[in-house]
């Protein structure tokens, strides 16, 4: 091989290298690999995030648009890159890294109701179900939140304590004996108390047996002081535009003397419904759903039944399973904004076709027994497909199916007979005020029989006076799935 | 200047390949195999391009050894040209192999059987780029410009 040969063969190779070299070595390089390993992979924890942090500020040079004038990581910068970076994934791959960035932490002020009828919910010798949850409530906030705790009733007063003290406090009752006037609690003071007392970044949770008992009573039948609670409780929270409640129901052991409405007060020991009712500005609420930081909060181990109010619309992540034991026929998801699933064939034995999606309802706040129910939901289409939603559980993830199903907490199985050339699949969950309302109201109070320990007097006109106030969308969510011949 | 276009022509349609391999609309390794979640992992962990530039590698790589380095009078025949192509057909995919499982390997993924078949489509791209590489630069090789056809 003479010279000229071996210059044009280097100068060949020398092409073909550049050419390699242009494609491995674009964009942010070693930054860029290990964000995508980490959405593929699923493996979205701070120490990931950390880890992404360091290849940046060792190399501030190389990755100067996510530094700051000062020299450190501009976390929003940062968390922007990861976004976007995860858009551009099959399927898009969100990964809310906001919280790591040294975001403040949210404000707490616990309103504690002393009437007559809640002192037995924490008696010394019973489970402490209701000290248990608001002591729940205040861990699950993150260390160094400001917590602010008050006692209501006639009106609001400060706890005199420290929030360690209330902590350990065995009768909390006991400790705070003579704090206002416990033979009455007055809803509309309490709730425009602390809608207007509410500063931004703050969650104020009232605890509550949720007994609307105004002072003054004797004579006046019960419908008129449902009427009275249904509008008193439309008409404060009409008031105060953008704000989201979530009531959260309990049992507790319940060892006393109960007040009936207009009847004579009886010793009763046993479970009973409590109840915390947690405000906060919408976006306040829809972190507290999302971020991490505050998990638990709403979704705490003792809840029976929860339910929020003014809830808009959301967008909820989808992501159609590709590789899934239900799948018949075949498709092909085409990439974008929309779920659009091409080449859609049915069965060749039956004709259908069936396909799922993973779907993350965790920021609904809504209970496993309203979304895992078919009839909740409206599902339109041509061919009629119907619906079939499965929580996620650990055993349905294999190595393949992983990046699909992480963070995802429900899988939503859709068939029918693939005969319409082109068809629109549209799913919504309908947002209506929950039958655990109404099992769980009474209108009677006087004797402890019946569902006396699952109930609470007047909870349907007090949740209802709510709902027409903070009806929010129609529908907790909607998916519209496109498919093509 | 014939030669040249003919050198011109191999180049762009080469950038044209690597551009359809790196495309999210139309990608030219989807076109013949497609499986949607081994598919997905692909081009979600970035490895088009570099599948592509392998299959480029080899197929220009084979081809500049057979007319430059090995540029003999003793392999001349178009047998010898179809040898080597041989050669880039099968080290091309098994290369391509090695980083794909590499890759789901570290990324905790498992994809044997479709990784296989996905190969299949690389000895095809292979031979094409081996071609149009051999007839990019054949024109200035001292003793092998006329295989695999003289012209």
């Amino acid at each position: 091989m003479n010279h000229r040969n071996i210059r044009r063969l280097v100068t060949l190779l020398l092409g073909a290298s550049f050419l390699a070299c242009l494609c491995a070595c674009g964009g942010h390089g070693q930054l860029e690999k290990a964000v995508r390993s980490a959405l593929v992979r699923g493996d979205t924890t701070q120490a990931v995030y950390d880890s992404l942090c360091s290849i940046v500020t060792d190399n501030p040079g190389k990755y100067s648009d996510l530094v700051t004038p000062e020299g450190k990581l501009d976390h929003k910068k940062m968390s922007e890159y990861i976004a976007d970076l995860g858009s551009h994934l099959r399927p898009p791959i969100y990964w809310d890294t906001r919280r790591y960035g040294g975001v403040e932490n949210l404000s707490l002020t616990i309103y504690f109701e002393r009437s007559g009828s809640m002192v037995p919910y924490d008696q010394r010798g019973g489970g402490g179900q209701l000290k248990k949850a608001v002591n729940d409530l205040i861990n699950h906030f993150p260390a160094g939140s400001k917590v602010d705790i008050n006692i209501v009733n006639d009106g609001i007063y400060p706890y005199q304590h420290t929030v360690d003290e209330f902590l350990k406090d065995r009768d909390i009752y006991q400790s705070t004996a003579g704090i206002g006037d416990a033979s009455y609690t007055d809803f509309q003071l309490i709730f425009n108390k602390i809608l207007e007392a509410q500063r931004p970044g703050n969650v104020s949770v009232l605890v509550s047996d949720m007994i609307y008992s105004p002072e003054d009573t004797h004579g006046v039948s019960l419908d008129k002081i449902f009427n009275e609670e249904n509008s008193l409780a439309t008409r404060v929270f009409a008031r105060y535009k953008g704000k989201s409640v979530v009531v959260q129901q309990f049992m507790g052991d319940y060892s006393g003397k109960y007040y009936p409405y207009n009847g004579v007060p009886f010793n009763y020991s046993g479970k009973r419904p409590f109840y915390l009712v947690i405000i906060a500005d919408s976006e306040v609420m829809d972190q507290l759903a999302q971020d991490k930081r505050y998990s638990g909060v709403l979704d705490a181990p003792g809840i029976r039944n929860s339910y929020r109010f003014n809830q808009v619309t959301s967008e909820v992540p989808c992501r159609v399973l590709p590789e899934w034991k239900d799948n018949a026929g075949r498709f092909r998801v085409k990439h974008g904004d929309d779920i659009v699933l091409t080449k859609c064939q049915g069965d060749r034995q039956t004709g259908k076709l069936c396909f799922s999606m993973a779907a993350d309802l965790s920021g609904l706040m809504a209970n496993d027994a309203l979304l895992t129910n078919a009839d909740n939901y409206d599902v339109q289409s041509i061919d009629g497909y119907t619906l079939v939603i499965n929580p996620v559980d650990k055993s349905m993830f294999t190595a393949n199916n992983k990046e699909y199903l992480e963070g995802m907490t429900h899988v939503l199985t859709l068939t029918g007979d693939f005969k319409s050339p082109r068809d629109e699949v549209r799913i919504s969950l309908r947002n209506n005020l929950p039958d655990w309302v109404r099992q769980s109201s009474s209108d009677n109070d006087t004797q402890a029989d019946g569902s006396f320990a699952t109930t609470t007097l007047g909870l349907e006109q007090l949740l209802g006076g709510m709902f027409d106030a903070m009806k929010g969308g129609s529908s907790y969510f909607d998916v519209t799935i496109n498919l093509q011949r | 200047m014939k030669h040249l276009v003919y050198l011109i022509i191999g180049i762009a349609l080469t950038v044209l390949f690597f551009i359809l391999s790196c495309t999210d609309g139309f990608n030219i390794w989807e076109q013949m195999f497609f499986n949607q979640g081994y598919n997905d992992k692909m081009f979600s962990l970035d490895m088009y391009p570099v599948i592509a530039a392998i299959t480029i590698l080899v197929a220009w790589g084979g081809a500049a050894i057979y007319y430059y380095a090995i540029n003999s009078v003793k392999f001349d025949r178009w047998y010898h040209w179809l040898a080597v192509m041989g050669v880039v057909v099968v080290l091309a995919p098994v290369v391509c192999y090695i980083y794909n499982d590499t890759v789901f390997a570290n990324n905790g993924l498992m994809y044997v059987g479709e990784s296989i078949k996905f190969e299949m489509q690389t000895v095809l791209f292979a031979a094409l780029l081996y071609i149009v590489a051999s007839y990019s630069m054949r024109w200035w090789s001292s003793n092998c410009r006329h295989t695999p056809l003289p012209q």
